[in-house]
């Protein structure tokens, strides 16, 4: 059943170059996501009985345990959402002569791909497999980055491109440390084995493995947008189609940091504590909340806003994972589960708004709430929760990381972070919210939803990001726990 | 021994490929050095046929010299022939200046290494030939300079993973290369792309996007 994850939308993929019919082309894409969702779900109440699950084909590449599933599920309920939302995205632009029908299929061969590449990036043993997948996302989301084939998307796809390889293969180098650390450990065939490396971690040669843990961590520090690797980031967010924004922001950062948190279970368990790899992380962490709080100041264009406010809990995340205390990592992962979902709800909200006002600059749109009452409203609210504002589920899971931060004695830092994500929340707040009011300049765009079924996904994501901020559902938090006990490797409380 | 002398092969070709001012010079020197790769792929794809009877590494060692001695840089000269837009000063510095901070470069590697404990040499060779290729890149303009910088990193990672055992486990190095050469090949039919839209390969003019 697993195993439909890695099927369905390899399926997809063939069935783009069959099929003509843009109809049919919407029925499957969205049928291929639901299909998703539910292998995902069930494979959720498979690793919740039995811990982990594998599959014995193809030398058992497949493994999927609380920290896999914890993302996967992350992926599958984005990747469905965008689906629903991409029929009405796609709709408008080609009645508006954006893009032409053949092009729709261009779309949806390569949306599939990229969500084979995340799916393997989440279900496989090997280490060096998984490194593939990752190398696999980029190069699956290129041509959707650039879609729009312009000047600007161009510039931002090539610098996607460029920068990412590159930053992916200095991770394959720690890779490559990785395995010299492992040599004498672990028998051949089991190389690269992410369960072998994690059940022999204290066997390992630990100078190779702080090592590799530098390079991991750089490149793919690179690919989930850490500072001062980020550059990619804003350029790719705001060129690329808005639900492959959603899709980037809220999922492919995701998987880049997962690589990173396998790296550092192993590493940390082998080391004993977390002073060393906790300094990078934290370091990194603070660079890129004050990296994000430089740019949202300065931001003309809201799409790119968004993508810096990426590049902040990007940072929040690496923060909590430096402290390495349960609490602090279950704080970090739902933290991620939270920022995924609020900020898809944001790219798909903006997606609306550059479609009827036609235009990325801020200071050019007045009334959006006027023009757009749902999006704009949706839009509104989701930038409150993005600052993080309570009630939303970002506040909470903001509030749970600074409080580990004070709980594990470093209140300076703690005080800094704080400082920062409120020079954020001014930021967002002074420079956005004028799009909101007023009426909208003249001509005006017509009055009216432009995408109905993409509104629906909005309504969804507001009422999900609302509720986990009130309440964490018993299920989330299991999940939340195994996974944070998997990497602390002691369990929570 | 013999994967000794050709890791400092390897090396020097990357200097050579530093050094080198023209783009179709480039594409030699690249070819060059994947030769010399194929070489030591090939010695340890006998040694290894030998001793355990695997083909594997041989089989890495045939697709290398298909993909990289033969395919891409006949790719790469055709992409460069149907750019439009060709001025040959290419590099930020004097060439002299670049061969110079290789050797640091090389210096740097060798110290990270000597925290290992072991002497590890070769990989110190192949090690620096990454950080060459890294630099090679940002010391290029053209995009096709940057894609050769790219592919030179990725052989530096390859020769890296050949020399710490028999390479890494056969599917993960089937992967990393054909992942690799897949990306390579974006980036060559992008650089036709990004000519035809900006009428220039040179990457400063990708100055759009700030802040």
């Amino acid at each position: 059943m697993g195993m439909l994850l890695l099927v369905l939308p390899l399926i997809a993929v063939i069935l783009t170059f069959v099929l003509q019919d843009r109809r049919l082309q919407h029925a499957i894409n969205v049928a291929v996501a639901s299909g998703l969702l539910l292998a995902a779900l069930f494979l959720t109440g498979e690793v919740i009985t039995t811990g982990s699950v594998s599959y014995p084909y193809i030398r058992s590449f497949f493994y999927v345990d609380y920290l896999s599933i914890l993302i996967l599920d992350i992926i599958v309920v984005i990747g469905f959402l965008v689906a629903v939302y991409s029929i009405g995205y796609l709709e408008h632009e080609l009645a508006a002569s954006e893009i032409t029908a053949g092009r729709i299929r261009v779309y949806y061969r390569l949306l599939n791909a990229f969500m084979f590449t995340m799916a393997l990036t989440l279900t496989v043993r090997n280490i060096g497999l998984m490194w593939i997948a990752i190398e696999g996302t980029t190069l699956a989301s290129v041509f959707l980055v650039g879609f729009h084939v312009k000047r600007n998307a161009l510039e931002a796809a090539w610098k996607y491109v460029m920068i990412c390889s590159v930053g992916i293969a200095i991770a394959l180098l720690g890779i490559i440390f990785l395995h010299l650390s492992s040599l004498d450990v672990i028998m051949n065939g089991r190389f690269l084995d992410w369960t072998a490396l994690y059940e022999r971690a204290k066997q390992l040669h630990s100078p190779s493995l702080r090592l590799a843990f530098i390079f991991i961590l750089i490149g793919f520090g690179t690919k989930a947008g850490l500072a001062p690797m980020h550059t990619w980031l804003p350029d790719a967010h705001s060129e690329a189609p808005s639900p492959i924004s959603a899709l980037l922001s809220g999922v492919l950062l995701n998987s880049a940091m997962y690589g990173i948190i396998r790296a550092l279970a192993i590493v940390n368990r082998n080391l004993g504590d977390s002073t060393y790899t906790g300094g990078l992380l934290i370091g990194l962490g603070v660079l890129s909340i004050v990296t994000a709080a430089v740019f949202v100041l300065t931001q003309a264009d809201y799409k790119r806003l968004l993508a810096s406010s990426s590049i902040e809990h990007m940072g929040v995340i690496a923060l909590a994972l430096g402290f390495f205390t349960p609490a602090a990592v279950f704080a970090g992962l739902l933290h991620m589960l939270n920022h995924s979902l609020s900020k898809s709800m944001l790219f798909l909200a903006s997606g609306n708004i550059l479609q009827v006002f036609g235009t990325k600059q801020i200071s050019r749109i007045h009334g959006a709430l006027h023009v757009l009452p749902l999006s704009g409203t949706v839009f509104l609210l989701g930038l409150l929760a993005i600052a993080g504002a309570p009630p939303f589920s970002i506040f909470t899971s903001e509030v749970s990381v600074v409080t580990a931060l004070f709980s594990t004695g470093r209140p300076l830092l703690g005080a800094i972070v704080i400082l920062l994500l409120t020079f954020i929340f001014a930021g967002i707040a002074a420079s956005l919210f004028k799009m909101f009011y007023g009426l909208p300049f003249e001509p005006s765009p017509p009055r009216g939803e432009p995408n109905l079924p993409g509104a629906v996904c909005l309504i969804i994501l507001l009422i999900a990001i609302t509720i986990s901020g009130l309440y964490v559902p018993d299920v989330v938090v299991v999940l939340l726990n195994g996974a944070a006990e998997i990497i602390t490797g002691s369990p929570i409380m | 021994m013999i994967l000794g002398s050709l890791s400092v092969l390897i090396l020097l070709s990357s200097f050579v490929l530093m050094a080198n001012k023209h783009i179709k010079s480039y594409v030699k020197t690249f070819r060059a050095q994947s030769l010399l790769i194929a070489c030591a792929t090939g010695i340890m794809g006998v040694e290894s046929l030998l001793k355990d009877s695997r083909v594997d590494v041989l089989v890495v060692c045939v697709l290398i010299i298909a993909l990289k001695v033969i395919y891409i840089p006949k790719l790469l000269n055709k992409t460069h022939a149907h750019t439009h837009y060709k001025v040959e000063k290419d590099f930020i510095l004097n060439i002299p200046l670049l061969v110079i901070i290789c050797f640091a470069l090389v210096v740097f590697s060798y110290f990270i290494l000597s925290s290992l404990g072991e002497s590890h040499v070769q990989l110190a060779n192949s090690v620096s030939v990454i950080w060459i290729g890294l630099f090679f890149m940002i010391s290029r303009r053209k995009a096709i300079g940057q894609i050769i910088g790219f592919l030179v990193i990725e052989n530096g990672l390859f020769i890296s993973a050949l020399l710490i055992t028999e390479g890494m486990p056969f599917i993960v190095d089937m992967g990393i290369l054909v992942d690799l050469l897949t990306a390579a090949m974006i980036m060559g039919f992008m650089v036709n792309r990004i000519d035809e839209e900006f009428e220039s390969v040179d990457t400063d003019r990708l100055n759009n996007l700030k802040g």
